[in-house]
């Protein structure tokens, strides 16, 4: 009886580290956190950039690691160093706009001027900025 | 008399043009970030980062965001931001300062320069002198840095679990950024 109890505790324990093992080590590196299934927070492009030059500390509140929603126009398409595109949405106000990265794959949806992005807000710098942006409507 | 004129007036342009400082600037430079030790790999690359620098005073500056650092593992990139560099409360990183020897980059001629940088660094909120050097070189006449620097993370306030063990105390900073 106590080898049992002893035997099935032990393998309860050597599932559980598997299972550790398996979260931190294969689970993490596969799965990331993607924008796409996220519920974005509608906002103006205008709005974002006037927020964050208004009070940085409070827009970070709102939308600091958050996903986020804009409707804007292109300003600007490049490339970064690694070879992802990115864009630049213009904002109305001439000191800041919104510097996006987007996620692989995601530069075949350009197609015109003004678009609906999506992507995670990761602060303000000379612009906001977004990375892993997805493009959900452009013409 | 007129024609007195022109030519002063072409000179003053000149004069002034030769006078003129640029800025060159980008968004998307790169900075990489090493803190592996034997028992695990912990690297991120920042694509985002927004730098400056003046051609005639060397004057340097670079800023990321902390949340722009991408790991290959996620529960990594969200151990890095929430329990070591905490960005929620301090999401940026800046470093300011100046190319010491500025003077001896020709702008106008492609080639590789080695220069000295040197600055403050704020990360995590506290600030450090740092000073490095590394290679400022021109291609096509567009610019770009690269260098590394070496920094002791319990010299910037941060601790956490693994520090030491898993994480290496000292971590490699890698710049490299292309101006226009």
């Amino acid at each position: 009886m106590k080898r049992k109890i002893v035997v099935g505790a032990l393998t309860l324990i050597g599932f559980l580290a598997a299972g550790v093992w398996y979260y931190v080590f294969v689970y993490s590196k596969t799965h990331h956190r993607n924008v796409a299934d996220e519920q974005g927070l509608i906002v103006p492009a205008g709005q974002i950039v006037k927020d964050y030059e208004t009070d940085e500390a409070r827009a970070n509140k709102k939308y600091l690691n958050k996903a986020v929603e804009i409707e804007g126009f292109i300003l600007k398409k490049d490339k970064d160093q690694a070879g992802n595109t990115t864009i630049t949405l213009r904002s109305g106000d001439p000191m800041a706009n919104i510097f996006c990265t987007l996620k692989p794959g995601e530069a075949n949806k350009l197609h015109g001027t003004q678009m609906v992005i999506k992507g995670i807000c990761t602060g303000y710098l000379s612009d906001v900025v977004l990375n892993e942006a997805v493009v959900l409507k452009s013409e | 008399m007129k024609k007195a004129i022109l030519p002063l007036f072409f000179l003053a342009i000149a004069g002034f043009a030769a006078n003129a400082q640029k800025v060159y600037a980008t968004k998307n430079g790169q900075i990489k970030f090493n803190a592996s030790s034997p028992i695990e790999k912990i690297e991120a690359v920042n694509n985002q980062v927004d730098s400056k620098f003046v051609d005639k005073t060397g004057q340097i500056v670079f800023s990321a965001l902390i949340k722009s650092f991408k790991f290959e593992n996620q529960l990594m990139e969200d151990h890095f931001n929430e329990n070591y560099l905490e960005s929620s409360k301090i999401p940026k990183a800046e470093f300011r300062g100046f190319i010491s020897n500025i003077a001896s980059v020709d702008f106008t001629k492609d080639g590789k320069y080695p220069v000295t940088v040197e600055g403050t660094l704020n990360l995590h909120g506290v600030q450090q002198k740092v000073s490095t050097s590394g290679s400022l070189e021109i291609v096509g006449g567009k610019p770009m840095i690269v260098g590394v620097f070496k920094v002791k993370i319990k010299d910037y306030g941060i601790t956490g679990l693994y520090i030491g063990d898993k994480i290496a105390s000292e971590a490699e900073i890698s710049v490299n950024c292309k101006y226009e």
